[in-house]
Formats: structure tokens, sequence, C-alpha cells
């Protein structure tokens, strides 16, 4: 390489995280490159649901993280050129037992201290949602400030209006090493060339623990596998986002809240069902730990449908056309890992959002942003320190 | 299960009939081989009136034809990508199916006249304009000219895109082979090898999200890398058909703009089901049963 490449902040990975904190980071006047071993959104950001669910969200600080995010989403679909097909529809979470529906109504009551809003409904009161719902549901909780994304949109409007305002973009460019010396970071080694930067911000989703091996640091994520059913394209039919408590279980690991049929807890099978703006409603999902398989199973599939039929009977007459599966990248509590990491100045880390990555971008993007520019953030981050497993 | 393994037996004496030598023999063949072959119920049919053949070997998102007939009779069924299958009986020979099939898979045959003379009507989408009394070459499936017909009849149905429909007799023998006529005319000077279509910037490459092919242009150009990228990012080949048919065009386009060879860009990420399938189907019973 004869090109002597430099950047003031490389960013690894073009997912939905990365495109994010390089369109803060350039709305702050900052030189930014970002380097995507594959293509923008060919990771996890490209192979999952556009749900911004709040009430999904643990009370605390994962909570107040989500509602800043959630209140950037409307300012980003104004100034993003591409159409982020942003809808504020709230989100509705239903529950099959009695037991399920008393846990909902505790969560609702800590969600609601922490400042959101969420009520709780009768199976009558459903009929206002949804046209019909399976015969076992026993009510739900309906959040109004839930709403639903275009993931790609997202990742690819972020990422082009990054550019626009300067940030270069390398596709296909592989990061090979990172060189430390005097615990600072000093150059990104890639296939593309060396480029000398001082900082560097992890958001290579599934492949982080690679990078932080570069530098010597575990960095706890594990793939995760999410499948799910894509249906032909119908007219509008869902008014908002529709999940079951288990979905709530599989993810935050509530044991109330658990499926309680065998092969379901295997698959980590959660239903949820959303209606994008083309039309076609999509169908998850399941949390699976499969190593970097990302392909889809007949056995999940079926899993899927069935359990689809069992919340929204309707459903059954939908043609399924394809079916997905991405791998979220997966902390040990489910939380993202964000923040600085002991001994090596200059390396942050903004990965292992689990199955929020969508929904956390915007304001990881932002948390990041003030970190690498100004060593200090506008929300405490310390609870999503990578020095919290230990 | 058991109906599409008939209708593909059925299709394969079809096919048997309409490169095999002579129409008519072959058509008494598959007659001893099952009364209920479509083609065979035609062809009998075919010496009263004027009955509609249907030749469709097309198993693709394709209906016009159900809705064409008003009498019934021919049927596609819930499952768009099935063959049609035709009554004889019920068709009153009308031949708006002929005019309105996209694939001009569909004919009439009427050997209702005798004397060894057939009959046959096809779609006509050529420049020059047919006319009663003129001798027209007649061609088969493969365009292998059989011989001469004289076009006993030139009628136009459609609407406003409208297709003409050119009645021509021919020996009884090609009744089933003849599928389709051109002019003497266009004889003259014919290139031997026909070059690839290229369309225009708003023929849609992607018909069922619609997307033209100067929008996959656009989007080709501007650093994708792989057709899934390509895919997510203009949803080109993420519709009903699941990319069946636009697959190729979009992997040249992806080739030429980014400057690979077709065969390194691979063919995406195909996931299944590889044809649609209902909820209910998909998540019944036992998951050995589940088709994809």
């Amino acid at each position: 390489m004869s090109e002597i490449l430099s950047s003031e902040v490389v960013i690894v990975g073009g997912g939905v995280i990365g495109a994010a904190t390089a369109y803060f980071l350039c709305k702050e006047g900052a030189e930014v490159m970002v380097i995507e071993a594959d293509d923008l959104a060919s990771g996890a950001s490209g192979a999952c649901d556009g749900f911004v669910s709040l009430q999904t969200k643990m009370p605390g600080v994962h909570l107040a993280m989500a509602l800043e995010s959630a209140r950037l989403f409307p300012s980003l679909a104004e100034d993003l050129e591409v159409n982020i097909e942003y809808n504020p529809c709230g989100g509705l979470m239903l529950a099959t037992s009695q037991e399920q529906m008393k846990e909902l109504r505790a969560r609702a009551k800590a969600l609601k201290s922490g400042g959101l809003e969420v009520e709780m409904l009768s199976p009558a009161e459903l009929k206002e949602y949804l046209p019909e719902v399976g015969k076992g549901i026993k009510g739900g909780s309906f959040c109004p400030q839930d709403a639903q994304v275009n993931p790609i949109s997202l990742t690819l409007g972020l990422a082009q209006k990054a550019q626009e305002m300067g940030a270069t973009i390398l596709r296909g460019c592989q990061v090979e090493n990172i060189v430390v010396t005097n615990n600072r970071v000093r150059e990104v080694h890639t296939t593309a060339g060396n480029i000398h930067s001082r900082r560097v911000v992890c958001a290579a989703g599934i492949g982080s623990n690679q990078i932080g091996k570069m530098i010597i640091v575990d960095v706890p994520v594990l793939p995760q596998r999410g499948q799910i059913l894509v249906t032909e394209q119908r007219d509008p039919i869902l008014k908002c986002l529709v999940s079951g408590a288990e979905y709530l279980g599989t993810k935050a690991n509530i044991p109330e809240l658990l499926p309680t049929d065998e092969e379901a807890a295997k698959l980590g099978l959660g239903f949820t069902a959303e209606q994008t703006a083309s039309g076609n409603v999509l169908l998850g999902s399941t949390r699976e730990f499969v190593g970097f398989d990302s392909n889809t199973t007949p056995e999940a599939m079926n899993a899927i449908a069935r359990n689809a039929m069992r919340f929204l009977p309707w459903v059954e007459d939908l043609d399924v056309i394809r079916s997905f599966a991405g791998l979220r990248p997966c902390s040990p509590d489910g939380l993202p890992i964000l923040g600085t990491v002991k001994g090596v100045k200059g390396f942050y880390l903004a990965t292992g959002h689990s199955g929020d990555g969508v929904c956390l971008a915007p304001i990881t993007g932002k948390l990041l942003s003030e970190l690498v520019l100004d060593g200090e953030t506008s929300l405490d981050i310390e609870p999503f320190s990578l020095y919290r497993f230990k | 299960m058991k109906e599409r393994k008939e209708r593909k037996e059925s299709k394969e004496r079809e096919e048997g009939k309409a490169t095999g030598e002579g129409g008519r023999g072959a058509a008494r063949d598959a007659l001893q081989g099952g009364r209920d072959d479509p083609w065979t119920a035609a062809w009998e049919v075919s010496r009263r009136k004027a009955v509609a053949v249907v030749d469709c070997r097309q198993e693709i998102p394709c209906d016009p034809c159900e809705t064409a007939c008003r009498k019934g009779a021919i049927r596609v069924g819930d499952d768009v990508c099935a063959l049609p299958i035709s009554e004889p009986e019920t068709c009153d020979g009308c031949g708006r199916c002929v005019a309105l099939c996209p694939g001009m898979a569909i004919y009439l045959i009427d050997r209702s006249a005798d004397g060894g003379k057939a009959a046959v009507t096809v779609p006509y989408e050529m420049g020059e304009e047919p006319r009663a009394g003129m001798e027209a070459r007649v061609v088969d499936g493969e365009g292998k000219e059989l011989g001469r017909g004289k076009i006993l009849e030139v009628r136009a149905m459609g609407g406003a895109a409208a297709t003409l429909l050119v009645k021509v007799e021919v020996p009884e023998t090609w009744a089933l082979k003849v599928r389709g006529v051109r002019l003497r005319q266009m004889f003259i000077e014919e290139p031997e090898e026909v070059e690839g279509y290229r369309g225009t910037g708003d023929c849609l490459i992607c018909r069922c999200e619609e997307i033209a092919r100067a929008e996959v242009e656009k989007a080709a150009g501007s650093g994708f890398r792989s057709l899934a990228a390509l895919r997510r990012a203009s949803r080109v080949g993420l519709g009903y058909c699941q990319g069946r048919f636009c697959r190729e065009p979009l992997r040249e386009e992806l080739a030429r703009k980014c400057g690979r060879g077709v065969e390194e860009l691979g063919i995406g990420s195909p996931r299944p089901p590889l044809r649609p399938v209902k909820i209910s189907r998909l998540g019944g019973g036992d998951v050995r049963d589940t088709q994809f």
C-alpha cells in the first residue's frame, strides 16, 4: 500500500451501531473511517425485525437508555435522507396465562415508575388493537411509546448521511491487527492497508470477541441466532407491534415468563409480529446458541408458525415467502457493553446489544461520540462497563 | 400431492405429443393411455367445435387464463403457480384465453370442417399485419417451419392492448404442433442467433416488488458488493417469487457495475421456503411433514 491512510476515529463494524456512531461523530465534526468486513448491515442489523420496544427493557438504566434512544428516532427520521419507515405505532405484549398476567402487571408498575407509559388490557380491551386473538390469551400490556423502524434503511441512512458529512466507509475490508504502543491505540492494520488512528471504536457485533483479542481483552459476546418468517405483502392488518410474554421471558431470562413447552424452551421461542411498511408480516422468533450458523431450520420455522397461530389465529391464511436468521451479539446479561478498556487508551466498546441493537443504536451512537470526543457522557454508562462481569 | 403427480404425468404426455411425430397419431396413443387427459379430450371435442388447448409448462405465479374464460372452463386453483387445467366440453372457443395468456401458450383447434384439414387459431404479436386470405408460414414450438397454411380469419381481442388472433388452415396432422404463424416477408433476413434482451430503464427487473432497471442500476452503482447487500438496499428480489425471475439479470447488472465476475457474486443466500407456503401448513402437524 503506497497510500497512507489515517483517520481521527476508526469504527470497526458497519452495522447499525457502527453507522449510528459514525453519524453522531460526524455531526460533531470528527474525521471518521468505518471499516466493514462484508457490507453495510450484512450482519445482525440486516437480519432482524424493526422493534423499537421499550416495554421489554429492564427497569432502571436499561430503560432510561432506551427512553433516550426512542426520543432520538423522530429527529433521525427527519434528518436522514433515506426513509427509515419510523412508525410510532405502540406495542402490545400478550399473556397466555394468569401467572404471566401477574408478572406483566408487576413489571408494568416498575416500568411506570421508570417513566414509561404502560397500560394493562383485559382480553375484551385487546379488541381495540387486534381484530382477533387466540382463545388462550388472558390479556396483555400496551405501551404507546413502542415504535417500529426499518433496521436496514436505518443503517444505510445513517451511513449515507455520515458519508455525506465526510466519513469514509471501507467495505470488504477486514481488520488484521490493532497496534497498541505505550498503552494507546496507534494503528489499525487492515486488508486495505494500515490506518493511523489514535481512537478505535469496536462496533463489530458478533465479531467483537475477535477484535478484542487483538488488544488482549476478552469481550464476552456470543452469537445468538434469531429466526424470523416473512409473509407475503398484505394491506395493513396489524396496527401495532405484537409480542408474547414468552418473548420477554427468553429475552430477559425471567423464569415466570419462560415457555413451558420443552421444545419451545430449547429454541428460546417467543412470539413477535410486526407488519412492515411494505406490507410483509414478520413473525418471530427464536434465541439459540449454535455458533456462527445463520441458516434457518425446519424445526424452528414449524415452531414459529405454530406459535404464531396460537396468538393470532388468522395468520394461518398468510403465505410465508421467506425465512431468515440473524446472529445477535449476546452478552452474558443481555445488556450492551459500552465504554473504555483498562490499559488501552483510545479503544472503545459499543457491542453486545443482544436483541436491542436497533432500539438502542441512536443513543449508543450519541453516547459513544460524547465518550470519544469529550471523555464523559450525558448518561452514566458505568453499569454497561465491560468490567461488570468480573 | 397425488393430483400434482397426475398432472405431471399428463404434462409429460403432452410434451411427447407436442414434439412427437404426427399430431393425430400421438393423440390416439394418448387416448389409450388415459381418458382423463385434457389434450385427448380437447382433441376429441375439436371434431365438433373450436376448443382451447392449453400448452402451459411454466409453474409460475400466473393466472390470467382463469379469469379470461367467461365459461369457467380453465382453472388454475388456489396455488397460483399451478398449471392450468381446461375442460374442453365447457369451452365455447371464444379465444379470449388465447389473447390474454401472456405466455402465448393457449391455442384453439377446430377439426369440424373435416376433409383432413384443421383450423388452428394462434396469438400473433408481430409488427406486420396478417390478413385473411394470405399465406403464412406455420411454425412449431421451436420456431421451426412446419409448412404453409392459409389464413382464414384475423381478429383482435383483449381490450386496449389487443392481441391479434390468426386462424390458419393446416393439415389435420399438424393441428397439435402449430404454435405460431410468420408472414412470408419476414423470412428474408433473420439473424442466426438472437442476442439477449436488454430492457430499457423503466423495464421492471423485479416484478414482485415493482423495481425498475434504472433503480437497480443506481443501487448497484453505489458500492454494494454482493447480491444480498443489493437486495437489502433496494428490496429487489425480495418479493413473492423469491427472486427466481430476477436473480440472473440482477447478478449480471451487479457484476457489470462492480467489475467482478458473475460467478464470484454467488447466488446470495436463498432461504426456505422455496415456494410460498401457508402458515397453517408450515405450522401444522409433525415437522417432518413440513415441505419446503
